[in-house]
């Protein structure tokens, strides 16, 4: 196949959006896991939740609970409005399926999550249906042309709103007091404790933080594709993987792991197999588990005998 | 095995032999119970793996798949029987079992294992929807064939049900035989304490590779005997949703009891069709049982019946 | 002078990246003796006992068990070749009982595997048999001779500690590793414990045991090698040591007394 370098930004432009996407949620999961070392299996359907809501104000006719509703707000209004309910959702997760658990080991937890996830995705079919749902974008047009380029003004709008978020997050860690605190609390939470830090205040705001990065990645994934209840599914397994090949528990490493999926990921299914797409992040996965567990940028920790 | 479990198991299988005879002519129960069956299966070979060694693996799904997939192709690309046909399911999962668990189980455990058998049991769907010429892709296969001894062919799911039957008496026999002696008190030490099972004299990598192709088998029996029972298979029936479905039933009958998983395999298959006319709030209630199953029952109801048998014994 | 000991280090060496744990450590264990090793907190001991028993792979020095080479060995190997361990924080099988915890520790000395499992009579029943028979015997040897059927968590500090010994007992040792088997214990308990001891080494078990009681290193062991930074420091009959100028130097300000 010649070197078509147009079509290669294209993907590459696909590549990053996706990616971005991927890392946004692998964030997410990694701040989750890195505050009470527990895998978030419903990580993926704290995505879906907020699309199907924003719908609910944004479309000016949407069936809820077989009802039609026309409760049509102003983009920003509606945004805001879903952003302030699914703060309120994280507080519930934390309440109901982590805090009952957090002193029984890691698979209690992952399986309470496992049961968030199937609840999401059954509230989600009994309240909006199971047709899948179109999710309105901010722009009319469906691409921009320059330079002999077809862009997705979405796909900019990506990979845009994903750089303030990291620029936003570094901000948080580095610079302000309770960014201070959640990565402490992140490394050792006995000594955060102990330094007066209050360790179940901060896990609630982690897991409020954590699913606002599902809620953007939401508004920002859901114009592209239509909304479904199964969504969330594959997004999350991939941005699993992009934790790990990053380095499992390393911030920048969920980043890099989620664009380097995004971007390997669109330019193997152009260019060697549009079927098994879906595959090659979970390739890379096992490569990466089984060659370097670490991943790029991981730690391994050995058990103390 | 103590008298009095032997006694109850001999009951319980006197009265499963009955349900083709009480439930005669009603092929929806009928089909039920062969399903209940075969999920019974698949869930104690994951009882051996996450209830015995301690090890999360979410690609039953897949071996069920290849186990199912693996008889219907030799039963009808190339028209082999079912006898013949279902031990070459059993074996070629038993294989793809070893070729993953071996490299996987060498250097993985917790979180970084689920994972693993997450993204292999998605490329193994993605291979049954791609793989046409051994899948038929997602078309799937159709007219798979009853078993038949001599000219008796067991075409009626009341008589399929005492084939199921039996391998479901086979393998709860080699599950309770491996807990009972060496193999079962092994795999406990490891999911108990790695470190110490090894210092103790377990090769803990062997073990835990035993384990995870002994779940691979029986999911590929289990796939066997399905496939052969409903006469069509599809790739979308051995997604990881599905995966999920066994770990959740396992959770809900006890993890390490086989009782348990039988138990929770039969409730879970059946609950749903009960609770069909209150179709809507069945799927809402399902997720919200499972976190209150976790956070107050982590036993399952095998455990809750050990508590309260202890209750009994004590008053 | 250099002797052939039933266990013998020469130069072991282990770093964790950049921190050097042990270095050119010398220590012989002769067979029969109750060995101490003993050291001030981050001198190398349970280090270095992780790397007899394979836990930790040694980056130098050898260790020579009866004259086979141990480094480079898995755990599982190691303790069928008849070296077993204890560990300073208890690792039992937490939930299952305290007899079961004692037949598993049977496991490199029976055979019965998957197939073998399948068949319920023969030399199956024989060996499990055997086995439960074994573990019994081996808990009425620690002093434990009711609580057979207990669930090892639920047991009191003290017994945890001797049910662990059980199990060690049961792989067969020729010798045994005891990583702090006092830590936590009364002096009833100590004392008890010291009787233990010597029962097991009388069974001709050679023990080498870490340790910071010092009453109890004083009264049982035969010779003590001690560490410091890494390295042995001083080998030899308690006496000795306990007047070896380095040793008090490095104790010197630490909680041992070293009487």
């Amino acid at each position: 196949m010649p070197f078509d370098p147009v079509a290669n930004v294209q993907l590459l432009i696909n590549g990053l959006a996706i990616g971005s996407i991927y890392a946004l949620v692998a964030l997410g999961f990694v701040l989750i896991y890195n505050a009470v070392g527990v895998v978030n299996f419903a990580q993926g359907d704290f995505v879906m939740l907020p699309s199907y809501v924003a719908i609910s104000f944004l479309v000016p006719q949407v069936a809820v609970f077989g009802t039609m509703m026309h409760w049509q707000l102003p983009v920003i209004v509606a945004y805001a409005v879903v952003l302030v309910l699914m703060v309120g959702f994280g507080l519930l997760f934390n309440l109901i399926a982590y805090h009952p658990l957090r002193d029984r080991g890691w698979m209690p937890v992952v399986i309470s999550t496992i049961g968030v996830s199937i609840f999401l995705r059954n509230f989600a079919q009994l309240t909006w249906g199971s047709q899948p749902l179109g999710f309105p974008s901010l722009f009319s047009a469906e691409t921009i042309d320059f330079s002999g380029l077809h862009v997705r003004p979405q796909d900019i709008l990506i990979i845009a709103v994903t750089a303030v978020l990291i620029a936003f997050q570094y901000f948080l860690f580095e610079r302000t007091s309770l960014g201070k605190q959640m990565r402490a609390t992140a490394q050792d939470r006995t000594t955060a404790r102990l330094l007066g830090i209050r360790v179940s205040r901060i896990v609630a705001i982690t897991f409020v933080y954590s699913v606002l990065l599902g809620t953007i990645s939401g508004f920002l994934v859901s114009p592209i594709f239509s909304v479904t209840k199964e969504m969330g599914g594959l997004i999350a397994l991939k941005a699993f993987a992009a934790s790990i090949v990053g380095g499992f528990g390393s911030i920048p490493g969920a980043i890099i792991g989620g664009l380097a999926i995004g971007v390997v990921e669109t330019f193997g299914g152009f260019y060697v197999s549009a079927a098994y797409t879906d595959a090659i992040a979970f390739v890379i996965l096992i490569a990466v588990l089984l060659f370097r567990p670490q991943g790029l940028f991981g730690e391994r920790v050995a058990e103390k005998a | 095995m103590k008298s009095r479990s032997f006694l109850l198991a001999l009951l319980i299988i006197a009265l499963a032999s009955l349900v083709p005879v009480v439930f005669r002519g009603n092929d929806y129960v009928l089909n039920l119970f062969v399903v209940a069956g075969v999920y019974a299966i698949v869930v104690m070979g994951l009882g051996i793996l996450l209830g015995f060694a301690g090890q999360l693996s979410l690609a039953q799904a897949a071996f069920f798949g290849i186990g199912a997939y693996t008889s219907a192709f030799l039963t009808t690309r190339v028209s082999w029987n079912f006898w013949e046909a279902l031990p070459v399911a059993v074996l070629a999962s038993a294989l793809v079992a070893l070729a993953v668990g071996y490299p996987s189980l060498r250097q993985l455990s917790g979180h970084y294992l689920a994972l693993a058998t997450i993204g292999f049991g998605i490329i193994a769907q993605l291979v049954l929807i791609n793989w046409k010429a051994f899948s038929n892709g997602s078309d799937g296969i159709t007219g798979i064939p009853a078993p038949a001894i001599g000219s008796y062919t067991f075409d009626s799911y009341g008589a399929y049900f005492y084939i199921v039957l039996a391998f479901v008496v086979l393998t709860a026999y080699i599950t309770a035989r491996l807990k009972a002696t060496r193999v079962g008190r092994a795999m406990h030490a490891i999911r108990e304490n790695e470190m110490a099972a090894n210092a103790m004299g377990i090769d803990a990598t062997k073990y835990k590779i035993l384990a995870f192709v002994l779940a691979g088998a029986y999911a590929g029996l289990a796939g066997s005997l399905l496939a052969h029972s409903i006469k069509f298979i599809s790739p979308d029936s051995y997604s990881f949703d599905q995966s999920v479905v066994f770990l959740v039933m396992l959770i809900l009958g006890g993890s390490s009891s086989i009782g348990g998983a039988i138990l929770g395999a039969v409730i879970l298959t059946f609950l749903p069709e009960v609770l069909r006319p209150l179709k809507n709030s069945y799927i809402m209630v399902y997720g919200a049982a499972v976190i209150a199953m976790i956070i107050f029952m982590p036993q399952g109801l095998a455990g809750l019946f050990g508590v309260l048998k202890r209750r009994f014994a004590r008053a | 002078m250099p002797e052939r000991g039933l266990l013998e280090l020469r130069g072991l060496e282990k770093r964790f990246g950049g921190v050097t744990a042990v270095t050119n450590l010398n220590m012989s264990v002769r067979e029969g003796d109750i060995h101490a090793l003993i050291g001030p907190n981050g001198s190398g001991k349970t280090t270095t006992l992780n790397v007899i028993s394979g836990i930790y792979r040694a980056d130098g020095g050898s260790i020579a068990f009866q004259g086979t080479e141990l480094s480079g060995m898995r755990p599982h190997a190691i303790t069928a070749s008849g070296v077993a361990r204890t560990f300073q924080n208890i690792r039992l099988f937490a939930q299952l009982s305290a007899l079961e915890n004692v037949m598993i520790g049977r496991h490199p000395r029976t055979k019965t595997g998957f197939f073998g499992a399948l068949v319920p009579g023969g030399a199956t029943a024989r060996e499990e048999r055997d086995t439960r028979e074994r573990a019994h015997e081996l808990l009425a040897f620690v002093g434990l001779p009711d609580i057979a059927h207990a669930q090892a968590r639920s047991l009191p500090y003290g017994d945890q500690r001797r049910v662990e010994i059980a199990r060690a007992l049961a792989t067969e040792p020729r010798l045994l590793l005891l990583d702090e088997p006092a830590a936590g214990m009364n002096a009833r308990e100590t004392t008890d414990l010291i009787g233990l001891l010597r029962r097991i080494r009388d069974r001709g078990i050679t023990l080498l045991l870490i340790e910071h009681d010092m009453n109890l290193v004083m009264t049982v062991s035969d010779r003590i090698t001690v560490l410091n930074f890494g390295t042995h420091i001083a080998e030899g009959v308690p006496a000795d040591v306990s007047r070896n100028p380095d040793v008090i130097a490095a104790y010197l300000g630490g909680a041992a007394d070293v009487a």
